[in-house]
Formats: structure tokens, C-alpha cells, sequence
């Protein structure tokens, strides 16, 4: 099979490797930080106003991360996450499994009514721990996704004296590879890397060298998959210099991106963001799979992930719910498109 | 707009509501400890009549009139709690409502709930989804302001929701129809500006005007526009002025806004058209050090001052100098310090309110109460080296 010719029907560049079911060559997943259901959000709410007890708020969060996994079982996603629950925002446990980070400042979670602690550097950066939210990660089927911030991100939200750039190598090296290394041992065969950042704000040529060496330094001989996604923001003007970052897969927002701005012959995998997650209205499947066959087509990717285009966070649960099964049935399709 | 006094000091909005409040409404089980809390601070604030909330709570569980008088009674609560922190300017904490933003859509037609979503940490709201037109189904803030009138001794200020941030909290399904992945990404985000500029413009027009018309109606005369999406979207400033005049302007009332967390400097100067708009409550504490000391280097969190001194319409401006977010409870000499650093930058007192950074909801009432103390200490600290 090739990507040449009808670009009705997906077909993939690697037809060698190609197996079919459950190990096709096309994998989704649901990645970020998930919707917490409405009885964990009581639950947490009753937590702060002190009318609930930790173990009993834990109780919940364990039920709900359950039925998460749950779904997306039923989904028939290719990778499990626990959803990221319990985190409070992208980098908190990090920070709070660290020494020299705190957090405090709010800020606003790029254009979203949504904000984070923002990491505070007070000292000599070092992971001291596996942060406390992997403490029920067994419990999530295999094989496992793990969501981190990448390293541009974390030294852009964070606050300190030193050079952004020498904070980010500080915190590839001695936050993110450790914590990475930690959880590959753990059963986490796939590490996904959020970099809203680049596409966002954008940074200076100058900067993406040492952006890709911290990237590397968290994932080169890591033993997982790796996968870095951009968002809420065109991935055009970055795409010749993505290309050639240290991961497996670039992940790319398809709500704010022309996959004719990508070029052709992508030479690494790619991660189709093809579901809004910041919209609850929701996608056609077949819209959504010819969108993913042409991307494919055009691009010719060496792996082929789908899933959506940020986080599900910022939607209710019951619309993530939907989008979950719905990235499912695009993605059954997809991988019968290529049998 | 009449003059106001130099340091002018009131709260934001919202207030936490206090348990036996919450559980009365809800119909759950009130304890001694929660009739004990209603007691405490009935005797604390100075509430006049207070054994009469007491009786109603033994009575649980309640009835729609008996909840709506403990909401009524919530509101006295809350109005003396301002009064008895010392502020010039109250209002009840938002005791008759549910949350700023789920008040006002409740009350508006062209809404269905999409669940919770987290706003941050263990903080949510219920998420709406704008499907069809919009208008207001009843005036909703009428009720509550003609109780305060009834209650408040100090002068009343009523917090409403503004246009641009219902609309920016809400998800579109109504107004940008078209959101298919087919076409260039330009187009798609063409689409959904446009339909975000037609729904926030509705909002201001269908929503909030006659709302405010309304109460203006009932002697209303100070209503704070509250704004905290104002600086959502940066590329939408005009729209958000453009919203706030669409709201108020001719009508005949001191009109504010409140902006929060956020990067201030993204306002300018989309806000130089906001001309309808007689005072900003900024809030500035969040950013800001904990230490002492009046010179710009000391007071990091307020570095934006000049911008908003400099807007060509010359508002008042009150600066947050409560972190909202934290149990610290900030020393008076610690507001004096942003206070007569913020005098200095104006060169102007009687253009400078003092406030928290934003409504204390998610405060205890001991760490609300106390820190609105210790602000309108530092007020009297700062009025003192002013000479005022």
C-alpha cells in the first residue's frame, strides 16, 4: 500500500510494518488533562470547604479514573491514560514533587477562562520523587500514555532570574528525564509532551536549538514513544524545524493549521489534533476521517496517531465523554481503511 | 457620576456563603455547629435580629419561602460584614445568587448547560452552550437590590455580569454555525470571531441593557460591569469596549468595571474607548511582593498604574491590594505601601479606590473579614501620610 492515488481510502507509506487490529499502525488516544465528573468536582469542592474527608474525595477521583479507563476501553483507544485527574494544572505535581519549585501566581491558561500556578524557581531544581498522582497508575490498563509538559512550555510558564533557556535545560534534565525515566519503568510505553507554547506565542529563532537539545535531553534512549503536540495556535510557520525535533511524532493542531503549510514527505509520525477541544459542538466522523486520510495522504507520515487538538478539559464531562467515543469510531474507521 | 472621596474602599463581589446557607438551600441535615456559626457572627457583625435566622435554621428542613428567607438573611450577613470591615462602599457578597456567571444565564433565554469546568485548582463553573436567541427572560438582579436598599447603611454598589465575559465562558452552537475542519483554518477562525462578536454584541444589547434599565428603574446608581474574561481573547479588546458601551452608554448611572488576572497590559488601548466607563477595579495583589516599600521596585504587582492614570477619560481606578487567593492576611502596612505607592504614581488620591483583587468567595469569612480589616487599616494608615 502507498499513500499514492485514491485519497478516499488511507493508505499508509509503511505497508511492511503494517499489522492489522489491534496492532495497527495507526493509534489514538486521549491525551492531557481530562474533565473531572460532576461527583469528583462535588467531591473536591466539599474537600476545600472542609464537609469531606482526603480519603473520601480519593474514593472518588479512584471511581472516576476507573470509568475513564473504562471509556475509553470502550472507545477502543490504543494507549490509556488515567486522564490526569487528580493534577491540578499541567506542572503542579511536577513542582510539587521538586526541589526548588513552588507555585502560586494564577495565571491564565493561554486565551481560556482557565489558570494555572505558575512555577516559581526559589533554588537548585531537582525531581526528589514520583509525584503523588501516580500513586493509583496501576490501576490504568496497559499499554500507558503519560502527559507531561514539554520542557519550552515549563520554562515559559515558569518564573525565575535565570535565562528561560537555561531554566528549560535545568528542568529537561533534572525534572522531566528523570520523572520521564521513572515512568517508562513504570509500564508508560507512550510520553506525550504539551508545547502550546511554540504556536501560541512563538519564540526566537535563536531559542528552538535550545529547545530541541532540552527535548532531547528528556527523550533520546528513552525506551517509550514520544510525542510532542502544539496547540491553540498555527504549527505552519514552525513546520520545517518541528520536523526535525527528538521525537518519535509531532502532534499537530488541525483546527488552527493547513496541512498545506506542513510541505510534504514529513519525515517522522504525526499526531492529527482533528477534535476541537475547546468546542462542544461536535465532529462529524466522516468529515474527520477524510480530513486524517488526506492529512495522511499528503504527508506521508512514518506513524499515525489521532486524537484531539488539546486537552478535553476545557468541556464538560458528558461533551468529552462524546468526543471520546467519537475519536473511537474515527479511529475504527481509519484502521479499516487501511486493512 | 458624583465625586467620590480620596481612598474610597469596597469590596468586589462575592462572598463565600456560609454553610448554614448552603445546606439550607440544598436541604441537607444543619448541624448545632452550623446554627452556632449563624449565631457567632450574627453577634460579631452586629445583625439586628439574628435569633430570628437561628429560629428558621432549627426548623430544617426548610421550604422554598423558609430558603428564601434564609438567602435574605445571608444578605444582611453579608452587607454587615462590609460594614462592620469598615468599608465605604457594600454589597452582600452575591448571597441571592448562585455564581456570576450561571445567575445570569439561568435568567437569560438561548442557553443549555454543558456541565462543570474547572476554572482552576478545585474551582468550577457550569459551562453553558449558547442555541438559539438570546434575550432576558426576567430582570435578575431586581429582587436583590431592592432588599440591600432595604438593609445597607453604607453606600451600595451592585456587581453585575458583563457581555463580553458570558459570552467568552460560553460555548457557541448557535451563533458560528459552520466550525467544519473542510476550508482553511483562516476561514474557520473568521467564523468563530465572527459568530463570537455577533453573540457578545446580543449579550450586551439583549441581556445586559435591559437588566441595567431595570434597575437603574429602582434607584440604582453605582453598577460594576464585571469583566474577569475581559482579556480572553487579546485580539478582542475593541469588542470588549465596544460591548461595554453597547451596555450603558446614555444611561444615566456611575458605571465601573472589574478586571482580574490577567495581563493589564493587553487592555491598552482597546480600553481607550471605554468612555462610558467611570472607574476600573483592578486587581494587583496577586502579582505583586509581600514585602514592604512604596518605590516601583517594590511594588512589582503595579507596574501597569501609569496606563490606566493616562486613559483620556480619566477614570478612577481601584487597585486590588488583597490577594484573593491566599489565607495571608495582608498587614496595613502592606496596603498603605500599595496604596501611597499608587497615589504617587497618580498624583492624585481622589482618583484612587482601594479593593481586593477580587471577589473573597473562596475565603473563609474569619480570612475575608479580617483581610478587609486590615485593608481599611491601611487605608486610615495611608490617609494619615497623605495628610487627608
Amino acid at each position: 500500500m502507498s499513500f499514492q492515488g485514491d485519497t478516499a481510502e488511507l493508505r499508509v507509506p509503511y505497508a511492511a510494518n503494517l499489522q492489522k487490529g489491534e496492532d495497527a499502525l495507526i493509534k489514538a488516544y486521549v491525551h492531557g488533562i481530562y474533565p473531572r465528573s460532576e461527583s469528583v468536582v462535588a467531591a473536591t469542592r466539599d474537600l476545600d470547604r472542609g464537609r469531606t474527608s482526603p480519603e473520601a474525595v480519593e474514593e472518588s477521583f479512584g471511581r472516576d479514573q476507573d470509568a475513564f479507563v473504562a471509556l475509553q476501553r470502550l472507545a477502543g483507544m490504543d494507549y490509556f491514560s488515567d486522564g490526569l485527574l487528580r493534577w491540578q494544572d499541567i506542572f503542579r505535581p511536577l513542582v510539587e514533587a521538586s526541589n526548588g519549585l513552588s507555585a502560586r501566581t494564577l495565571v491564565r491558561w493561554f486565551d481560556n477562562n482557565s489558570f494555572f500556578r505558575a512555577p516559581a524557581v526559589q533554588g537548585e531544581i531537582g525531581l526528589s520523587g514520583l509525584p503523588a498522582v501516580y500513586a493509583a497508575a496501576h490501576r490504568v490498563s496497559e499499554p500507558r500514555v503519560a502527559t507531561l509538559p514539554s520542557p519550552l512550555l515549563f520554562s515559559r510558564a515558569a518564573q525565575g532570574e535565570s535565562h528561560p533557556n537555561d531554566l528549560m535545560s535545568d528542568l529537561a534534565r533534572n525534572v522531566l528525564r528523570p520523572l520521564a525515566e521513572r515512568l517508562v519503568a513504570g509500564g508508560y510505553s507512550l510520553i506525550h509532551f504539551q508545547e502550546p507554547w511554540l504556536t501560541y506565542h512563538g519564540v526566537e529563532d535563536e531559542d528552538f536549538k535550545f529547545f530541541s537539545e532540552s527535548l532531547g535531553i528528556v527523550t533520546d534512549g528513552l525506551g517509550a514513544t514520544t510525542v510532542l503536540q502544539t496547540y491553540f495556535g498555527d504549527a505552519g510557520p514552525w513546520a520545517s524545524r518541528l520536523r526535525d525535533l527528538p521525537v518519535d511524532a509531532i502532534g499537530i493542531d488541525f483546527i488552527e493549521t493547513d496541512f498545506e503549510s506542513l510541505g510534504s514527505n514529513w519525515p517522522t509520525g504525526l499526531l492529527v489534533g482533528c477534535l476541537d477541544g475547546r468546542s462542544s459542538r461536535m465532529e462529524s466522523v466522516e468529515e474527520t476521517v477524510a480530513t486524517v486520510r488526506r492529512v495522511a495522504d499528503e504527508l506521508q507520515p512514518t506513524s499515525l496517531f489521532v486524537g484531539a487538538n488539546s486537552d478535553l478539559e476545557l468541556l464538560g464531562r458528558v461533551v468529552a465523554d462524546a468526543k471520546v467515543l467519537l475519536l473511537g469510531e474515527v479511529s475504527a474507521r481509519l484502521k479499516e481503511g487501511s486493512e | 457620576m458624583t465625586t467620590m472621596k480620596p481612598l474610597l474602599t469596597h469590596e468586589i463581589g462575592s462572598l463565600a456563603k456560609p454553610g448554614w446557607r448552603v445546606k439550607a438551600i440544598v436541604g441537607a441535615a444543619l448541624t448545632e455547629a452550623d446554627i452556632e456559626d449563624a449565631r457567632v457572627w450574627g453577634e460579631r457583625l452586629g445583625v439586628e435580629g439574628h435569633e430570628t435566622l437561628l429560629e428558621i435554621l432549627r426548623r430544617s428542613p426548610l421550604d422554598s419561602e423558609q430558603k428564601q428567607q434564609v438567602k435574605d438573611w445571608s444578605s444582611r450577613y453579608g452587607v454587615r460584614l462590609c460594614e462592620s470591615a469598615g468599608l465605604d462602599v457594600v454589597y452582600d457578597g452575591e448571597q441571592q445568587r448562585s455564581e456570576m456567571y450561571a445567575w445570569a444565564i439561568a435568567h437569560a433565554n438561548g442557553f443549555e448547560w454543558r456541565g462543570s469546568t474547572r476554572s482552576f485548582d478545585n474551582k468550577y463553573y457550569s459551562k453553558a452552550a449558547v442555541t438559539g436567541p438570546i434575550s432576558m427572560a426576567t430582570p435578575y438582579h431586581n429582587q436583590e437590590f431592592g432588599l440591600l436598599q432595604s438593609v445597607a447603611r453604607a453606600a451600595l454598589k451592585l456587581p453585575i455580569t458583563g457581555a463580553y465575559t458570558l459570552g467568552v465562558w460560553s460555548f457557541d452552537e448557535y451563533y458560528a454555525t459552520n466550525t467544519t475542519l473542510t476550508g482553511t483554518a483562516a476561514a474557520r477562525r473568521a467564523r468563530r470571531e465572527d459568530g463570537r462578536r455577533q453573540l457578545i454584541i446580543d449579550l450586551a444589547r439583549k441581556l445586559i441593557r435591559p437588566n441595567v434599565e431595570s434597575l437603574i428603574g429602582l434607584g440604582a446608581d453605582w453598577i460594576q460591569i464585571d469583566e474577569p474574561g475581559g482579556s480572553t481573547e487579546p485580539g478582542e479588546l475593541d469588542l470588549f469596549a465596544e460591548s461595554f458601551n453597547e451596555s450603558v452608554q446614555g444611561l444615566s448611572a456611575t458605571f465601573s468595571t472589574h478586571l482580574c488576572f490577567s495581563d493589564y497590559r493587553l487592555f491598552f488601548p482597546g480600553i481607550e474607548r471605554m468612555t462610558a466607563c467611570n472607574q476600573f477595579n483592578v486587581g494587583f495583589a496577586n502579582y505583586d511582593s509581600r514585602e514592604l516599600g512604596t518605590s516601583g521596585e517594590a511594588r512589582p504587582g503595579y507596574a501597569v498604574l501609569p496606563m490606566f492614570r493616562d486613559l483620556p477619560y480619566k477614570p478612577y481606578l481601584g487597585i486590588g491590594v488583597l490577594d484573593i487567593h491566599t489565607d495571608f492576611i495582608e498587614p496595613p502596612e502592606l496596603v498603605r505601601d500599595r496604596v501611597l505607592h499608587a497615589t504617587e504614581v497618580f498624583g492624585d488620591p481622589n482618583r484612587i479606590h482601594v479593593t481586593p483583587d477580587c471577589g473573597l468567595r473562596t475565603r473563609s469569612w474569619s480570612v475575608a473579614y479580617a483581610k478587609l480589616q486590615n485593608m481599611v487599616a491601611g487605608v486610615e494608615l495611608a490617609k494619615k501620610e497623605l495628610g487627608l
